[in-house]
């Protein structure tokens, strides 16, 4: 039992009598006060939350309660909108829709909860897209339900945004890879897949990097490169699934986020065997030319000599064909002269070529 | 001693209560009244096998309110009892009480109430002005005629574990509402009605006696002593007599409203370490030690007990010192025996005499006691 030193005896009458500091009667008020102040700090932080929060009346349908978010989504006064049934905030169009998750008045809702996606109606007019959590409550032995609205107007248009990205990139062409820091691939786009023979791209997901490059080393040297230098462009050699080589472009880059920390890298890849092909079969046929034309000019000079011989043979002789002999050499050197100054004229062709005819 | 002086400060605080025939039936309007919608109804075996609890849900249901029955209380209520109550308030989701029975039922009551309402338990309340949080609505209806729970401060809560009892003192305990009906006091057993009656005197002389005193708690506690002595012995002879019955009644809500205010004494500090020791009778208790702590208290407050002794006596016409008067009143009612006759030895007194010491009714005894008087008076007694 509780012992009382002697000196604290008279403290303890005190009290006994009744004039303690606390020796109150019982009075639920200052209870009643903090319970009001706790419900007070407990309204200010549902009218501070951006969701909607509306308290219905199932027996009725009207709300009972209406957070502050509620009233300012949809332009009314709380004394507005406690006179009104919460389905008076629904299109025609959308009325029908609630009725599956809110029941017709004096029918029994649902204990779990549930969401659906509509849109609450301005006094405006203006329609809001919502998501909207209901759950049955009792309160004081008499039934609600709690509807949570959520805004959802941005959620919509990001996703909206997010679809057509996804969109472009499963569309592309070009083949696209997603993969994390270590090379392992997370997203590989059709594009991709149909590019290094794969029928599924799902089949890409969970591979390395290594697994597309002739070279199996590239993979992770692809990788080191983009976290120190954050971009790459380069030409390597791809390798299809059946193992066969083709030529590739890379352009890698690394996905950051908003503190500029890596989060992954993309590689946009390109087929560019036709193009290395072209370019091979061109250095081929310049080539060709070079060699002919060099041959064309030997030749100038394997026919001139000898006509120098026959012009200076006719000229020794008397003879009435030496006439018609030296004007048909001056032809021939004639034609040959010509033939050199095309030669000259082909050079600048082939210089312009060389220049400008591969786009290089 | 501490001197008296009329003009230091007193409070006096009481509860609402309705008195008269068919008091209980009003249980379901005052439940309703005070917003209770799911009721504890606290009672005990022997209070629900009479009907009586039975009478006060059949009110609450016709006021609409609903409840449930919790009557696992014993005599000398246990603070586990107390906390399974509390379990049960919080579970049904109640919120309000209605306690139907004697001081065990009503103590368990108001044990449950300051648990529930601050969440901790009730053994931790022992003490004076302990409970920071007030208890939900509390009505009670007794039945029984002498603890007067249903107008007092106290509750008093047996701590199974170190067999003792522990007193809880807060003016928040005193209940919301008493409807004092004498018609569930005709079902009470004769000794029943004597340890109950004997201790509604007992409260009435140590409030009359206490250094916390004041005109209004002697003016209850003057008529709570006239009115036992008469009615209590008459009671015992016809007790179906409803207005023998609502005198003794009147009598126990007197002594409560004294000794709520004015608090108690020796006897019983002595009787809570008594009870808590050997689980007795609290009222057989008081009657066994009154008149051996009287002629201990007598110089420190010769007058009240001279005046009690003018009301409990005289002994066959002769003027007769108080504690005489008082031990001749309880053998005329066939209270007979000694602490030692109900199981209490000599080599416990040591032990009881400390608890004795240190139970917060000691405080306002009119004499300070130490503890080897207090292990005489037990001696005494034995």
């Amino acid at each position: 039992m509780r012992f009382e030193p002697p000196d604290d005896r008279d403290m303890l009458r005190e009290k006994i009598i009744g004039l303690g500091e606390t020796s109150l009667h019982k009075s639920y008020y200052p209870e009643l006060q903090s319970r009001l102040e706790e419900l007070e700090r407990f309204r200010a932080l549902l009218d501070q939350t951006h969701d909607a929060i509306f308290l219905i009346r199932t027996e009725t349908g009207k709300l009972a309660d209406a957070n502050a978010s509620a009233g300012m989504y949809l332009g009314y006064s709380k004394e507005e909108l406690l006179a009104m049934p919460f389905a008076s905030l629904f299109s025609p169009q959308q009325k029908a829709r609630l009725s599956e998750f809110i029941p017709e008045s004096g029918d029994r809702p649902s204990d779990s909860r549930q969401t659906c996606i509509t849109s609450l109606l301005s006094r405006e007019g203006t329609e809001i897209p919502m998501e909207i959590t209901v759950r049955s409550v009792t309160f004081g032995g008499e039934q609600y339900i709690v509807a949570i609205a959520r805004d959802i107007t941005d959620r919509i248009r990001t996703e909206s945004e997010l679809k057509i990205k996804e969109s472009a990139l499963e569309s592309s062409t070009n083949g696209i890879l997603i993969a994390d820091l270590t090379g392992t691939v997370m997203y590989a786009n059709p594009g991709f897949a149909s590019m290094f023979g794969y029928e599924q791209k799902e089949a890409i997901t969970g591979r390395n990097l290594e697994a597309f490059f002739a070279d199996p080393t590239l993979g992770e040297k692809i990788t080191g490169h983009l976290l120190d230098n954050r971009t790459i462009v380069d030409e390597m050699i791809g390798l299809r699934e059946n193992g066969s080589p083709f030529h590739i472009q890379v352009s890698g880059s690394v996905v950051q986020n908003n503190a500029r920390q890596p989060l992954c890298i993309m590689l946009i890849v390109m087929d560019i065997t036709e193009r290395i092909l072209a370019e091979q079969m061109r250095r081929e046929t310049y080539a060709q030319i070079e060699k002919n034309i060099e041959q064309f000019a030997v030749l100038g000079d394997h026919i001139r000599n000898p006509l120098q011989v026959i012009v200076g043979y006719a000229e020794m002789i008397d003879d009435p064909l030496v006439a018609k002999i030296l004007d048909e050499s001056c032809r021939i050197d004639g034609i040959v002269t010509e033939l050199d100054r095309g030669w000259v004229e082909s050079a600048n062709v082939r210089q312009f070529l060389r220049k400008h005819g591969d786009g290089a | 001693m501490t001197p008296r002086n009329p003009l230091d400060l007193r409070k006096f605080v009481a509860p609402e209560f309705i008195c008269g025939s068919g008091a209980l039936q009003l249980a379901g309007r005052y439940a309703h009244n005070f917003g209770m919608k799911q009721v504890l109804l606290v009672t005990d075996p022997g209070v629900r096998a009479a009907g009586w609890a039975g009478a006060v849900g059949e009110s609450l249901t016709e006021a609409g309110v609903s409840f449930t029955v919790f009557d696992s209380v014993s005599v000398n209520p246990r603070s586990r009892q107390v906390m399974s109550g509390m379990e049960v308030y919080r579970s049904e989701e109640c919120n309000g009480i209605v306690a139907v029975g004697g001081g065990s039922a009503m103590d368990c009551a108001k044990g449950i109430g300051i648990a529930s309402s601050n969440m901790r338990d009730i053994l931790t309340f022992e003490g004076v002005d302990r409970v920071p949080v007030p208890a939900p609505p509390l009505i009670c209806i007794p039945t029984t005629a002498g603890s007067s729970a249903d107008v007092s401060q106290f509750a008093i809560i047996t701590d199974e574990e170190r067999k003792r009892k522990i007193a809880i003192i807060s003016k928040t305990l005193v209940p919301d509402i008493s409807l004092l009906d004498p018609e569930p006091l005709t079902t009470m057993s004769r000794e029943l009605t004597l340890d109950t009656g004997m201790d509604a005197l007992c409260h009435a002389i140590e409030a009359y006696v206490s250094n916390a005193s004041s005109p209004m708690t002697d003016m209850h506690a003057l008529e709570a002593i006239r009115l036992i002595h008469d009615a209590l012995p008459a009671v015992i002879l016809e007790p179906e007599d409803l207005n023998l019955r609502f005198s003794t009644l009147l009598a126990s809500l007197h002594a409560g409203l004294a000794f709520s205010n004015a608090s108690l004494g020796a006897v019983h500090a002595m009787a809570h370490s008594l009870g808590g020791a050997y689980d007795l009778a609290h009222g057989r208790c008081n009657a066994l030690l009154l008149e051996h702590v009287i002629p201990a208290n007598y110089e420190a407050a010769s007058e009240q007990y001279d005046r009690i002794g003018a009301i409990i006596g005289p002994v066959q016409g002769e003027r007769t010192p108080p504690a005489e008067g008082i031990a001749a009143f309880r053998r005329s009612l066939g209270i007979t025996g000694t602490l030692a006759s109900v199981g209490v030895g000599e080599d416990a007194i040591q032990t009881l005499a400390r608890r004795a010491y240190a139970d917060p009714c000691m405080v306002t005894n009119p004499r300070r006691l130490t503890c080897e008087d207090i292990e005489r008076i037990y001696a005494y007694a034995l």
